[in-house]
């Protein structure tokens, strides 16, 4: 007992030190976003060749367990090879090439009323006057807490 | 003193004398333990029980009764030791050694006070390294090995680099300051480390609370204090050189230092060069998301290294005044991981794996110039210290040039680059009034000029020029219980110059043309800031325990980049606003620190609870721009509790026990991510550690064998963009021993390191390089050779 009164402080310390690891009681969001073309009117594809002057619709499925906030669309040239997608097939790339006039599409969109599902579908007519080659597309996707899923795909534009 | 000490003495023998019945009597001598010569004058003190030894170095206490009593035996120069005497009969002869303590700043400063006991007296939750925990546990950087010590970690790099982090705060929340001069080079980067010779240095303390008091903005969270090496004896000249190899990434090292003084004057120098390879990992791939990267040989592709580091100081000491100017230089150039740069994947012409020592792109290379003077006078009643820097940091972060988004491809590498200028001053006054009151008074003064170039932009440039003055009172109550009160007040000036992108941007008009635009990053502005800050404590020794509780305000300015930023930082997918409304952070926190030590056994609690009212961090939103989400710096409350646990013990002999374990919870009570913790959270982590010393075998002289065993829990508690981490166990080796090969009197010290025993493959929660899921280190062999002459 001796030894209790003389550690008596110490243990009130530990005691109050590890009680104090309390739980949270409030739910945070702890999920991405998840962003998907792997389905039949996912577009584009892997490797998928577009046509100069055409119109296209890009279309990828969105899902959050909460709420889905925003999302982007990026496409850029990789002439110089400087990066690959993610979807796990690679496309053979054309030799490597120096920029004149690239094709540059930067978009953002706002998903609006808190949907937990969404296909994105934007409408995209390919110049008549940009280099042709090997394209970057990328999709990115927010969720209200400020979560980001994003993807990429190889692509070309072909005359 | 001595005076107060015999005629105490005199009195309880006297006193003593006229009452006691049954008595005994204490006796012994004190030797010193280097040269083995009588000590006169040092005092025997127990609870009272004084004695001082005579010429001969003897002591006797007469007319104690029979039991075991503690006493303190102390002298100028040497450390303090405590032994526990029975007083019988026959009582035996006692031989007490004591140790001269290194630091001649001890004698003149201290008044029989060793350094332990003065850590002891001050309320300040702090601690201590010394030469021979940097020299034992020695790692690849300097806060690496400071890792060891419970409460703080780091922010690693790859293999060579590391920042501080303390109870879970890093960047700019943590203050290094080197030669009493603040190390001041580009914290705030996420792929930067600090650029400190980690050899050569004797002593480190490190401030684990708030420290804005004495250390002005920055010290939010804690110090590290890398103070001024010992002033060498006269008419000495020693060195020392080491050489390390290591297994893991192919690094040669040598570090050589010398120092000499005749009588007033005295002379430094040390040169280092570390020459690494690619770092290996426990796995043959790594999986990013949707990327797999195949890795050559188990190397991290263009993590190789080298550093160059240079210092030389001179010195001047006389019976007022002691004056040393150290010039430093360290040069570094380091590789980044190649196939992702941050987060960005990239493909790459380069034959990476054509050698695992070449450094490709991406790399930077740093440079940090370095000058500070510390000149202490002893006026009677006062004494003065001033402490002046200069500091010059180039940072350069080279990749290959491509697009983004509307920019072009630039023509050279050079991604960005930093100037920095730092010129600091420091002037402090100590003295004592009524005795008691111990008073420190100071002022800080500091001017920054921060330049930019490269082809990306992050920060602006700016100048910065910081005053700030602070008094503090160590008012002793009573020879165990110390009161610290302080108080500080800092004015602060950032003046942010304006940056235009160098390509324009397409701007889509409302009336539907289309407009090409040099976008504005930055604008110039002046910002003032003002803040106070505060600290207050008692420490309170009875006997063994020793009790500390402290409360402190602390703040730190906002950095450029945190006001000013507008930029695109393309390697982390991110477009990063400031915000010129954010005030600096203020932080209170509350420290208890509470130690048992007796001879066998220590144990020791460092609990504390902290609050932000205005913690600023980089909060991802759900909204983009130029298709890059949208990171705003944001300020909100923060809630933050934890500590840490010690014990020890060297009950079985030869044989010494360490456990220790740390904890920070941490909660963001209001802003946009309420309910979340902050980034960079350390998860629940303990350290179990053995050290067996061994009888000599053959030529191994007091060879010791160690083992640390690191259990992590796994980081549950994230916040965007983050990823949870598992949880790791992990076992290092060290095998210490000396040996006599030269007929010399120092024998060569050599260490025999085996890092993560078990080639474990796991994640560190708080490197750099968990971001893109690439494991820590695998196993490591690492030889080191010490030589001092």
């Amino acid at each position: 007992m001796k030894w209790i009164a003389k550690y008596f402080n110490l243990i009130l310390v530990i005691v109050l030190f590890t009680s104090c690891s309390s739980d949270d009681s409030n739910t945070i969001d702890e999920e991405k976003p998840t962003i998907s073309i792997n389905y039949t009117e996912g577009f584009p594809q892997v490797c998928e060749q577009l046509l100069k002057g055409e119109t296209y619709s890009f279309k990828a499925q969105v899902a959050d367990n909460k709420a889905l906030a925003s999302y982007s669309l990026d496409l850029h040239h990789n002439f110089d090879h400087h990066t690959h997608d993610d979807q796990g097939e690679t496309c053979d790339l054309e030799p490597i090439k120096g920029a004149v006039n690239p094709f540059i599409y930067m978009e953002n969109f706002e998903i609006e009323g808190g949907l937990t599902t969404y296909e994105i579908n934007i409408s995209i007519t390919i110049p008549d006057d940009i280099d042709i080659g090997d394209y970057h597309c990328s999709y990115s996707v927010t969720d209200e807490t400020g979560w980001q899923s994003r993807t990429s795909i190889d692509v070309k534009i072909i005359d | 003193m001595l005076y107060k000490t015999l005629s105490l003495w005199l009195f309880f023998s006297l006193s003593t004398i006229a009452i006691a019945q049954n008595s005994f009597q204490i006796k012994g001598s004190v030797i010193s333990k280097n040269t083995l010569q009588p000590i006169e004058g040092a005092t025997i003190i127990g609870e009272n029980l004084h004695a001082v030894s005579s010429a001969s170095g003897t002591f006797n206490i007469h007319n104690v009764t029979e039991g075991t009593y503690s006493f303190t035996i102390s002298h100028l120069g040497y450390t303090s030791k405590t032994v526990n005497i029975k007083a019988s009969i026959n009582g035996e002869y006692l031989k007490i050694l004591l140790e001269e303590s290194t630091t001649q700043l001890d004698e003149i400063k201290v008044n029989g006070k060793t350094k332990n006991r003065e850590h002891k007296e001050s309320p300040i939750v702090s601690q201590l390294v010394s030469k021979e925990f940097l020299t034992s546990n020695r790692e690849n950087s300097l806060m690496q090995t400071l890792s060891k010590i419970p409460g703080v970690s780091t922010i690693k790099i790859g293999s060579g680099q590391s920042k501080p982090v303390i109870r879970g705060l890093g960047f700019n929340r943590v203050a290094v300051v080197q030669n009493g001069i603040k190390h001041e080079a580009q914290q705030w980067g996420n792929d930067h480390g600090l650029e400190i010779d980690q050899y050569g240095i004797e002593n480190i303390q490190i401030v684990k609370g708030p420290a804005s008091l004495v250390y002005g903005s920055d010290a939010i969270a804690g110090v590290v204090d890398i103070q001024p090496n010992a002033i060498p004896l006269t008419h000495s000249f020693s060195g020392e050189i080491n050489l390390l190899g290591e297994s893991n990434n192919d690094l040669l090292g040598i570090s050589a230092g010398i120092q000499a003084r005749k009588t007033k004057w005295f002379y430094r120098g040390r040169l280092t060069y570390r020459d690494y390879g690619d770092y290996k990992v426990p796995t043959d791939h790594i999986n990013y998301e949707n990327y797999i990267f195949t890795l050559h040989g188990n190397n991290l592709r263009n993590t190789a290294g080298k550093e160059a580091n240079a210092s030389i100081s001179v010195g001047y000491i006389s019976n007022r005044i002691t004056t040393e100017t150290t010039i430093s230089n360290v040069n570094a150039k380091n590789g980044f991981f190649a196939n992702a740069h941050g987060l960005e994947v990239r493909t790459s012409r380069i034959d990476y794996d054509q050698s695992n020592r070449d450094i490709d792109l991406p790399y930077h290379k740093v440079n940090h110039f370095k000058i500070t003077n510390n000149t202490s006078i002893a006026l009677d009643k006062h004494s003065i210290n001033l402490d002046f820097g200069f500091q010059n940091n180039l940072r350069e972060e080279h990749s290959e040039p491509i697009p983004h988004g509307y920019m072009p491809t630039p023509s050279n590498s050079k991604e960005r680059s930093f100037q920095k200028n730092t010129l600091s001053l420091n002037v402090k006054d100590a003295f004592t009034i009524i005795d008691d009151h111990h008073i420190v008074t100071g002022i800080n003064v500091e001017f920054q000029d921060n330049n930019i170039g490269g082809w990306g932009f992050l920060i602006p440039e700016y100048t910065r020029f910081t005053i700030g003055a602070f008094a503090f009172d160590q008012f002793e109550i009573n020879s165990d219980l110390h009161l610290l009160a302080g108080v500080r007040y800092d004015f602060g000036q950032i003046n942010s110059k304006s940056y235009f992108d160098w390509y324009p941007s397409t701007i889509n008009n409302a009336n539907g043309s289309t407009s090409y635009v040099y976008l504005q990053r930055a604008q110039d502005k002046t910002l003032n800031f003002g803040n106070i800050s505060a600290s207050v404590g008692l420490s309170y020794i009875l006997n063994h325990t020793t009790f500390k509780i402290n409360v402190g305000k602390s703040f730190r300015m906002p950095l450029p980049n945190e006001l000013a930023s507008d930029g695109v930082n393309y390697h982390m997918y991110r477009y990063e606003q400031g915000n010129l409304n954010l005030d600096p952070e203020e932080s209170y926190q509350l420290d208890i620190d509470i130690d048992h030590t007796t001879k066998d056994f220590s144990i020791g609690v460092s609990p504390f609870v902290n609050f932000f009212e205005n913690f600023i961090y980089l909060n991802p939103t759900s909204n983009y721009y130029e298709t890059l989400q949208i990171y705003e710096y944001t300020q909100n409350k923060v809630f933050r509790a934890g500590g840490e646990l010690r014990a020890s013990t060297s009950i079985i002999p030869n044989l010494k026990l360490d456990a220790s374990a740390e904890y920070v919870y941490s909660k963001q009570t209001s802003g946009p991510k309420e309910g979340f913790t902050i980034p960079f959270s350390p998860p629940l982590s303990g350290l179990f550690s053995a050290s067996y010393q061994f009888k000599d075998i053959f030529f191994f002289k007091q060879p010791q064998l160690s083992a640390d065993y690191r259990i992590t829990a796994a980081q549950d508690e994230i916040v965007p963009p983050e990823e949870q981490t598992e949880g790791y166990q992990v076992l290092n080796m060290v095998l210490l021993s000396n040996i006599n090969v030269f007929k010399t009197q120092q024998p060569l010290e050599i260490k025999f390191k085996l890092n993560n025993v078990f080639n474990t493959k796991y994640y560190d929660h708080t490197s750099f390089y968990r971001l893109i899921d690439v494991p820590e280190a695998g196993r490591n062999i690492s030889i080191a050779l010490t030589q001092t002459f």
